[in-house]
């Protein structure tokens, strides 16, 4: 289970340089065809330094804003983990070439009885700032894991 | 065919995205370039082993088909507030369309911000990534 007082944990964080061809993959991935996100140019006359990221690209590096130490500290039900909800707030797109600076915490923490036993809910959240210090975007994910009871972990 | 030539009302169903049929290989493509690394979504074995019938979208592919429909309508570097929940599993074989139904309309420092309720659905109508989005309507 998770325990609530983990609520405003903070993570290490990261820095990550956004690589342009990463961003292209992306975008080739999820079948975009928009000019912004592949071609430089098109991005530079629509006053981008460089080709533009699609909205859902922070997902692809989302692992990097939590620590592992953190995250297993949970005590998330692992086979059971399932991603239940995602949330973006846009300052401005992802810009390649750019770095940008990220920083995870627990934001919530909450239970639910499911039908198959209690439900925890973790919402975890990362936030992105720019080499000037400006905010990019915030992301909240939410992580639902179905709570082994106590039974079922005595005859582990 | 510019955003900003658009006038909004609550209400309005916008035009819908039809992004086709959902396969095996865009699946993996989607993990391989997300970098999702859970095997449901790639090893047809380990997901009969735990009792699905085949592997399954990741629901961050269906949320980046909203965010491809709603940056085709209010254009790129207009979306400010992005809110999904995974609903059901999106299945290969499934035809999938993004509808976008305008759900408020606010005027903030000279901003005009349009939120639209949105979601993926299969070819039968059933609902699959569901949520609301609030971008900014350029004049």
């Amino acid at each position: 289970m998770a325990d609530k007082a983990m609520i405003g944990r903070e993570a290490e964080g990261a820095t990550i340089s956004i690589d342009a061809e990463s961003v292209r993959d992306f975008a080739r991935g999820i079948g975009e065809t928009n000019p912004l996100y592949f071609d430089e140019e098109a991005a530079r006359a629509a006053g981008y330094d460089n080709v533009v990221a699609p909205p859902t690209y922070p997902i692809a590096f989302m692992a990097e804003s939590m620590n592992a130490d953190l995250f297993f500290e949970l005590n998330l039900n692992m086979p059971s983990l399932v991603h239940g909800g995602q949330e973006f707030e846009y300052y401005r797109p992802v810009v390649a070439g750019e770095k940008l600076t990220l920083k995870g915490r627990i934001a919530d923490i909450w239970e639910k009885q499911g039908r198959s036993g209690v439900l925890d809910f973790v919402v975890m959240e990362a936030t992105a700032h720019d080499e000037g210090g400006d905010p990019v975007y915030t992301s909240r994910i939410t992580l639902i894991s179905r709570r082994v009871d106590e039974e079922e972990e005595e005859e582990e | 065919m510019s955003a900003s030539s658009v006038r909004y009302s609550v209400g309005d169903e916008l035009d819908p995205l039809v992004i086709g049929e959902i396969t095996k290989e865009l699946i993996a493509e989607y993990s391989r370039v997300s970098h999702d690394p859970n095997p449901m979504h790639t090893d047809e074995e380990l997901a009969r082993s735990a009792g699905h019938p085949t592997v399954f979208a990741q629901g961050m592919l269906g949320m980046a088909f909203l965010a491809r429909h709603l940056t085709d309508l209010a254009g790129v570097g207009n979306l400010r507030r992005f809110k999904v929940r995974f609903q059901t599993m999106t299945w290969p074989g499934e035809t999938i369309t993004c509808r976008a139904k305008v759900a408020n309309l606010q005027e903030t420092d000279g901003r005009s911000l349009v939120t639209c309720d949105i979601h993926t659905e299969n070819q039968d109508g059933e609902p699959k990534v569901v949520g609301t989005a609030t971008f900014e309507a350029v004049q």
